[in-house]
């Protein structure tokens, strides 16, 4: 009874706590951009830190906070909510079910948001997505082409939609491409990877895949899948013709890196 | 009418003994409590070690994770802005500013209502605890769906976006918006004939309508604005959290393939990009971005049917409508969104 009272009372302000600090901390750490669009930081932060007096306000003013048995004939509404949680006649045999939900709930958002790391998507999500499916992705920004030579800037994003774009050999045989991803199997080639990234519009959950193709046989063995590389070649005609991918990179190295702070492009 | 409420008020605290120094020591137990708590979280999160090879997860169970970890990242500041809007409805506007200027005739009424998004430009998940912000003011059932349903898509965010995404290409942006509108007010004008009203609500809810009217000072007004925050968090967090993890177990069961596939028949296209916009759960501000992005095989028409169902209707808001609605009226609300949306993509694809 104790328990269900308690769980009943505070299941809201415990769970905006913990949505609260993880959101700080990601803020601080600055992580949140694995998780939403550089766009929302400022407004997520200050919501959070708003939320998070008035958190903190609740526990001082609110009566109960502290398990006062008396108090609650003042505040119907606090009192009285947890007595008429889901059906009355039920509450016998089933009122166990919901303290214990309420505390699973609370045990997964712990687990969620306080004790995982944070991470990015992986291959699964590539996997899941169609890779340089995605049209908005790959269009809504076409690169504009730097005048003479100097495409340092061009970035997995650019340089995928350019291929896409049905640029023919000739456009792409004197270009170099400098490309930083995370590498995902082809579906159908083993000789291919890509170079990939996730484009973000709003948070994860709206990512998309884009590539680059690179042909080099045996990668394998070298490398594994999610692991990030930086990928230095000029483009060439993939020497598998039946592949999908006309033109691939043709990399002498590949440089094993480490996951850039921004692992998401936008 | 202000004078016996204040009374009301004050009567408890000259019954107990000292009422004062009890209250300030609680008070102080109860912010120490909270303080605990945020340290505790505070020093789990600095500690828990930083690397996720530690815990030798597969990457679907990842993914998961950092799915429904960045939705709730995401809704998390519109929730708690829907619920400080909805505090300053009820608390701080003096009474009846919002609603007795909006016309008599109920019809008029949730016209204008289904625009009061164009005003508060907050996410459809904000717009729940502020939907029930108003409810409590006085505003009946059916005219709370109507700006439920309404404003996540008559927003001026969600129509620029969309205008980004789509502009005038074969009527998506008007179907959309149009669309929208007709359907907020049908569901308004269909509830509005329900005898029993209340019935549709809640036992809970219905319960924090009625102790809601009491009012005091500027003292009980910040007491009244922190006892509803808590009593706001109670409701919609456990919602969406829960909708959060669906939306991202979904997201990493259900092979998409298959609702690609469907995308280019007039018929089946509405059907499932309808599915699709209720399981991802996207907010409505970006899902043009978004359904753009599965490449341009779907029909204009399902594309409608998602960008009008989806801010309606999606685990995630039906998480959190569950609040405030019985599971019955989310049911019917469910089925005749579902219905008109279908339409609308069908009349959309056939119509051109």
């Amino acid at each position: 009874m104790v328990i269900r009272r308690l769980v009943g009372r505070w299941q809201g302000m415990v769970l905006s706590l913990i949505g609260i600090v993880a959101t700080i901390w990601l803020g601080l750490t600055g992580q949140l951009a694995l998780y939403i669009h550089p766009r929302y930081f400022v407004f997520t932060v200050i919501m959070a830190v708003i939320a998070g007096v008035l958190a903190l306000a609740a526990f001082a003013l609110v009566p109960g906070a502290n398990d006062a048995p008396d108090g609650g004939h003042t505040h119907a509404g606090d009192a009285h909510a947890h007595e008429h949680d889901g059906d009355d006649a039920h509450r016998s045999r089933w009122g166990w079910l919901r303290p214990a939900g309420s505390v699973l709930t609370i045990i997964a958002a712990v687990v969620a948001l306080l004790i995982l790391p944070p991470s990015t998507l992986t291959t699964a999500t590539v996997a899941q997505r169609d890779l340089n499916g995605s049209a908005s992705a790959l269009t809504l920004k076409t690169p504009a082409l730097p005048g003479k030579g100097d495409y340092s800037s061009f970035t997995v994003r650019d340089w995928a939609s350019l291929l896409r774009s049905g640029a023919g050999q000739d456009f792409f045989a004197d270009k170099t491409a400098t490309v930083t991803g995370f590498i995902s199997a082809d579906t159908t080639d083993p000789n291919l990877f890509f170079v990939t990234r996730f484009v973000v519009t709003c948070c994860a959950v709206d990512a998309q895949p884009i590539g680059v193709p690179v042909y080099h046989p045996g990668w394998q063995n070298e490398f594994k899948t999610d692991s990030w590389v930086t990928v230095t070649s000029s483009f060439h005609a993939n020497p598998n013709a039946a592949s999908r991918e006309a033109i691939v990179l043709m990399p002498d190295s590949i440089k094993p890196t480490t996951q850039p702070a921004q692992p998401y492009v936008y | 009418m202000a004078l016996p409420a204040v009374d009301k008020r004050k009567q408890p605290e000259h019954e107990h003994g000292t009422p004062a120094r009890a209250l300030t020591s609680k008070s102080a137990a109860g912010l120490v409590v909270g303080l605990v708590l945020v340290a505790l979280f505070a020093v789990v999160r600095v500690l828990a070690p930083s690397t996720s090879e530690t815990f030798g997860l597969p990457n679907a169970a990842r993914d998961f994770a950092t799915l429904s970890i960045s939705v709730v990242v995401e809704s998390l500041p519109f929730v708690f802005l829907g619920i400080v809007l909805s505090i300053a409805v009820q608390v701080w506007l003096p009474e009846g500013m919002l609603l007795r200027r909006l016309p008599r005739s109920p019809v008029l009424r949730r016209l204008v209502l289904s625009l009061l998004g164009m005003l508060l430009p907050v996410c459809e998940c904000g717009n729940v605890p502020l939907a029930r912000g108003l409810v409590v003011k006085g505003l009946t059932v059916a005219e709370s769906m109507t700006f439920l349903f309404a404003a996540p898509i008559l927003n001026p965010v969600t129509i620029v976006t969309t205008a980004q995404a789509f502009g005038w290409n074969n009527g998506i942006l008007v179907s959309r918006v149009l669309g929208g509108f007709f359907i907020a007010n049908l569901v308004g004008w269909i509830y509005s004939r329900h005898p029993r009203p209340g019935e549709l609500l809640t036992a809970r809810f219905q319960e924090t309508c009625n102790v809601a009217d009491h009012d005091g000072g500027a003292a009980g007004r910040v007491r009244r604005s922190v006892q509803m925050f808590s009593q706001e968090t109670r409701a919609m967090m456990p919602a969406l959290f829960i909708g959060a993890g669906m939306a991202g177990l979904i997201q990493v069961a259900v092979s998409r393939e298959v609702l690609v596939a469907l995308g280019s028949n007039p018929v089946w296209s509405v059907l499932a990009l309808m599915l699709l916009a209720f399981v991802v759960a996207i907010c409505s501000n970006v899902d043009a971005f978004f359904i753009l992005s599965f490449g341009a095989t779907f029909m204009p028409g399902g594309i409608v049917a998602f960008l009008v169902f989806g801010p309606m209707i999606d685990v995630k808001m039906l998480a959190l409508m569950r609040t405030t609605f019985t599971a019955k009226t989310l049911l019917q609300l469910s089925v005749l969104v579902a219905l008109c949306a279908a339409v609308l993509g069908l009349a959309v694809n056939y119509g051109h």
